[in-house]
């Protein structure tokens, strides 16, 4: 028994070469988003438009939009991941403070 | 009556290796939880136990792949998961071995292609399952998981292939 055969490799090159196409389809298929929602608890504590700069201080968090993108600014949870986890400028992008309970998408 | 016998000491042997095989697949898990593939991508694993059920198709016994993949997926998920998780791994599980058992017959492909082939259509049955569960969100991460799917479909496959050099079933 041969290990591998010509049609094993083909097989493999043709699936990756896929999902990399699929990967740069997805990319491209991302659409800018255009209003930013903030969530606390579930219940919607801020809404508008992405293209507004503002700062929006909330209990525990700070979320900043600046030329057209959403981050959070800082938060005084432990594991400070939604700092960390950038900006976000895109339709169905969000930034999650678990500890806190903020969520920010993209609509 | 002695052909019965025989027949009775056959289907009590392949009871006692299937049984072996499937605890050393639920075996094969704990370890894989011990490597931290999610580290890569979440949501990522070897799948060190489907090497198991290609042991069993390199060997022609399709009926045993699926009986010993099945009972190692009830199992493990009774032992470690929920409900949630067995929905997700049954589901793939099931579609994959089909896969790897149709396959396995085409002469034109090793047993790491059908491997390859079974690790990919798992990852996408899974994304299946969860674009029902979480959204069709779920559907972006795709591509990744089928790199991911080749990568290691062709690790277990190897895999599968030492097995199969090493230990000689014979029923």
């Amino acid at each position: 028994m041969k290990i591998l055969k010509k049609t094993d490799v083909i097989l493999s090159i043709s699936l990756i070469l896929i999902s990399v196409l699929g990967f740069f389809i997805v990319e491209l298929m991302k659409k800018d988003g255009k209003t930013v929602v903030v969530k606390q608890n579930n219940s919607v504590v801020y809404e508008g438009k992405i293209s507004e700069d503002r700062e929006i201080p909330l209990k525990h968090n700070t979320v900043k939009i600046k030329d057209g993108k959403v981050f959070m600014k800082c938060a005084d949870c432990k594991n400070q991941i939604c700092v960390k986890s950038g900006k976000i400028s895109k339709s169905g992008e969000t930034v999650v403070c678990l500890p806190n309970r903020v969520i920010i998408e993209i609509e | 009556m002695s052909s019965k016998q025989g027949n009775n000491r056959n289907r009590i042997k392949r009871l006692a290796i299937y049984s072996l095989l499937c605890s050393l697949c639920i075996v094969f898990g704990y370890v894989e939880f011990l490597i931290p593939t999610s580290l890569i991508a979440p949501g990522i694993k070897l799948g060190i136990s489907n090497s198991i059920a290609i042991l069993l198709l390199i060997n022609g016994d399709i009926g045993g792949a699926f009986a010993v993949n099945i009972s190692r997926i009830l199992l493990s998920a009774l032992l470690f998961g929920s409900p949630f998780s067995l929905l997700f791994s049954l589901c793939a599980g099931i579609v994959s071995t089909l896969v790897c058992a149709l396959l396995i017959k085409l002469p034109a492909l090793s047993p790491i292609g059908v491997s390859v082939a079974g690790g990919v259509c798992h990852n996408a049955v899974q994304v299946f399952v969860a674009s029902f569960v979480v959204g069709r969100g779920v559907w972006f991460y795709l591509p990744i998981l089928t790199v991911a799917g080749v990568i290691c479909g062709a690790a277990i496959g190897f895999l599968g292939i030492v097995f199969s050099k090493k230990a000689k079933i014979d029923f």
